[in-house]
């Protein structure tokens, strides 16, 4: 190879790009932190405003125009110009699918065939019907979402994990030479690329094995999740279909040659070498790979030939469409005979600023951006306690973190509004649950030993746990002052800092629920009489 | 050596010096400097704390007395909450600039400044102000550092009736001259929290079920973790809703320092700040039944300066 360095192929371009832009959201996944101020400045929630999916189903749930979700559009008017660049060039998912390809080993090459690649097209019209009838499910499938929930919740905190076992190890046991290498190391480490302390997650293993899964899908069919599943490349080749630039080559004419049809991963090029324009993520193999160099990204001309059996077009035949519409119109029906539609969990404890609860779940994206961000590592993924669709949704687990007082990075990061963005006098007078005792187990009351340690570290400025002092004879006989404390209600917040800190072992003997929160929809619950 | 045997081998040697117990020998009692039968304890007022730092340790014998060339100093001030200089939860970030800022010039080779928080450890340095008040130094032998999970050592607390064992902060312990911070506020199980349990901001382990006993606790502590110098911020009292206050409403400023080296004398005087007495304290009692320091403000010599 006599070439020069500066003369890339197509695909090292694209490979590039996609590196590129990996890097830039890996810098944004990894700068979604507190950083010294109260205010955050870039964060990974860029991308999922600009993720048109997401956007439409949260606006057809919410049936409402989301500014916060607007610049979707963009993404939508650039496809329309030139095509689906999104999925081939600046999908990190994409790229992570792209990158892994080595590892999880290639499918046994075959002629490709354009295969079951409607499903993507029916799970997206099921998830924008679905959405749009009550059941807000887009979460579940979109790329990005998938993508930083395993990020959040499992590989960073498993990367911290390591570190911290490898360098304590050399910390305790390694000689101190080692030490002056190890210890710079570490720190720059912790600097940069891991979370400030050590955090744990909610639903970390599934969201690690959804990441997995997607990237594992490769080992079946190049691009598997991208051909077939994600919904997002299935909004996107909508307006591909029309865009103003696109990729041409081949022509039936090429003779027995099929290296285009052999390398592209996402079989859009048919047997007369007719390029799908709405699979085509523009990733250039075929430009690059041609021996002829026939391959050429220009403006759309004139009429395109005659599709065929690969199809320019989705292809989705009218029952399966009439189902998907159908499903997804249907399965709303389901819900209110669920118990939670009569009374909702009381430990389902949602972040201050989020949206009455139907809303809520209407406008949160699963994302899990307000769980990366949350200082106190208070905010977890809910499993079914809000329902099948309340999956992934963000709730406050006490006893392993609270609130932190004066902090409102949740609000700032929730791409979709579904946590109100809050000033932090504001965000300090949310309620979003009420704390109270367990008598029998809370140490003054129920063996006579001192303790508060609730009331000292409750936030309030006028603190909502109090104490009354009382003189007890303690077993051993003494006459002591015993610290009683108890909750004001119209003061606690719910932020749970007593419950975390309560020093018992096991369970808090003060326990935060969400009764008493302040959003505007209650929860349902018991209707009195 | 084949692939497949060399992994074995790492595996096993590794797995070797993983299994041996590690072990950090800390002398588990620094030893007590002879406290005088009657502790000298300097008190001094001023609105230029830089100034006011200075003045308060002269009676001492100045900061050069405590921090000599060469030595790792650790200034352990009062960084637990969240909260503002003006609303009186943490030591003033100006005060504990001044302290570092002396140690330095008294040829420190080191100056570590850490707590361990109540609230989120960067929201407490942040907002203490005192994170900045050491980049404001701009020397790199002044060290303001987060708590490193690594260094808490367990430590046996031979003389402690409480407490026998508890995990410490390593640099607390093999330091060369710990200086102690506190700032003095209202504490509701505590009633006041002052030197003695500013100490719980260098220890590890569930903190929370101290406050079982945690007169005697603190003064256990007290029995290892030994200040050379005690410096309480009183610039800021806060008077009702501590330990971390947040009502403006609650704090009095008297622009108070107090110093002394006997930790009990100097918890035993700052009491009287408040309108109380050192016997309201249970710390202050229990350290100086232990002997680790006098309690009587008639056996004090109060220097004002």
């Amino acid at each position: 190879m006599s070439r020069s360095i500066l003369r890339l192929t197509s695909s090292t371009w694209r490979a590039l790009g996609q590196t590129l832009f990996l890097f830039f959201f890996l810098a944004l996944f990894v700068k979604t932190d507190y950083a010294g101020v109260d205010e955050l400045n870039w964060a990974v929630n860029l991308l999922f405003r600009i993720d048109p999916f997401l956007a439409a189903a949260a606006m057809l749930a919410a049936k409402t125009v989301i500014a916060l979700m607007l610049p979707a559009l963009t993404t939508f008017g650039l496809t329309l110009l030139f095509g689906r660049f999104f999925c081939g060039w600046v999908c990190p998912m994409g790229s992570l699918i792209d990158a892994s390809r080595r590892l999880v080993g290639r499918p046994v090459a075959s002629p490709p065939r354009p295969g079951r690649r409607q499903l993507k097209y029916l799970l997206l019209l099921f998830l924008l019907t679905a959405a749009c009838f009550g059941l807000p499910l887009a979460g579940y499938l979109d790329p990005f979402s998938i993508l930083v929930r395993g990020l959040t919740f499992s590989l960073q905190p498993s990367l911290d994990h390591a570190a911290t076992v490898l360098f304590t190890w050399t910390y305790q046991q390694a000689p101190a030479w080692v030490n002056t290498v190890t210890e710079p190391v570490y720190a720059f480490l912790r600097q940069t690329v891991l979370p400030f302390g050590d955090k744990v997650y909610g639903l970390s293993l599934l969201s690690l094995f959804l990441l997995l899964a997607v990237l594992g899908l490769s080992r079946v069919e190049p691009r598997f999740f991208c051909r077939k599943v994600c919904p997002l490349g299935a909004l996107l080749a909508l307006p591909a279909r029309f865009s103003l630039l696109r990729l041409r080559g081949g022509t039936a004419e090429c003779g027995k040659c099929s290296q285009c049809r052999m390398v592209c991963p996402m079989a859009a090029i048919g047997e007369s070498r007719e390029i799908a324009a709405g699979e085509c993520t523009l990733c250039l193999d075929c430009v690059s790979q041609c021996p002829r160099s026939r391959f050429g990204y220009g403006i759309k001309r004139g009429a395109a030939p005659a599709s065929n059996g690969n199809g320019r077009h989705p292809n989705l035949s009218r029952r399966a469409m009439l189902t998907s519409l159908a499903a997804g119109a249907l399965a709303p029906l389901a819900l209110p005979s669920r118990t939670q539609a009569r009374h909702g969990d009381p430990l389902l404890i949602r972040p201050p600023g989020a949206l009455a609860e139907p809303d809520f779940l209407d406008y949160c994206l699963r994302c899990g951006e307000c769980m990366k961000v949350c200082i106190g590592n208070a905010l977890h993924a809910t499993w079914l306690e809000a329902g099948l669709e309340g999956m992934f949704t963000p709730k406050l687990i006490g006893r392993l973190g609270y609130c932190e007082y004066n902090c409102t990075l949740c609000g700032q990061i929730c791409p979709s509004g579904a946590i109100r963005k809050l000033g932090k006098s504001e965000k300090q007078a949310v309620v979003i649950g009420l704390a109270h005792f367990d008598k029998n187990r809370c140490l003054p009351y129920a063996s006579a030993t001192p303790c508060i340690v609730c009331e000292e570290h409750c936030p309030t400025p006028d603190k909502a746990i109090k104490f009354k002092e009382v003189a007890v004879d303690t077993p051993k006989g003494e006459q002591i002052t015993l610290r009683l404390p108890y909750v004001v209600e119209n003061l606690c917040i719910g932020c749970g800092i007593c419950e975390n800190k309560c020093p018992l072992e096991g369970e808090a003997a003060i326990r935060v629920t969400a009764a008493g929160e302040s959003r505007h929809g209650r929860l349902p619950g018991p209707e009195g009489y | 050596m084949n692939r497949r045997q060399f992994i074995r081998d790492v595996l096993l040697w590794s797995a070797g010096a993983t299994l041996a117990v590690p072990r950090l020998t800390i002398p588990a009692e620094v030893r007590a400097e002879e406290l005088p039968a009657s502790p000298l304890l300097a008190v001094a007022k001023g609105e230029d704390y830089a100034a006011l730092v200075t003045r308060v340790l002269q009676p001492l014998g100045g900061m050069g007395r405590f921090v000599r060339a060469g030595d790792r100093v650790v200034v352990k001030p009062n960084i637990g909450w969240d909260r503002s200089p003006e609303q009186g939860a943490n030591t003033h970030p100006q005060v504990v600039q001044a302290v570092v800022r002396q140690a330095l010039a008294a040829g420190a080779n080191k100056v570590l400044v850490f707590d361990r928080t109540c609230n989120e450890q960067r929201r407490c340095y942040a907002n203490s102000g005192i994170e900045r008040a050491i980049a404001e130094l701009n020397d790199s032998r002044a060290v303001i550092e987060h708590i490193d999970q690594r260094k808490f050592v367990p430590v046996e607390i031979a003389k402690g009736k409480a407490l026998t064992r508890w995990e410490i902060y390593k640099d607390a312990l093999d330091c060369d001259c710990y200086i102690n911070v506190p700032v003095a506020k209202h504490h509701g199980l505590s009633r006041l929290t002052l030197g003695l349990k500013n100490t719980m901001g260098v220890i590890g382990g569930n903190r929370g079920s101290i406050h079982r006993d945690l007169g005697q606790s603190l003064a256990d502590l007290a029995t290892v973790v030994r200040p050379r110098l005690t410096l309480i911020d009183a610039t800021r009292i806060l008077l009702d809703n501590g330990p971390q206050g947040g009502n403006l409403a609650d704090v009095r400023r008297i622009d108070t320092l107090i110093a002394s080296v006997d930790p009990v004398a100097a918890d035993a005087y700052a009491t009287t700040l408040f309108g109380l007495s050192p016997a309201d304290i249970a710390s202050t009692v229990a350290a100086h039944k232990m002997g680790l320091g006098e309690m009587a403000l008639d056996r004090i010599n109060v220097v004002e300066a």
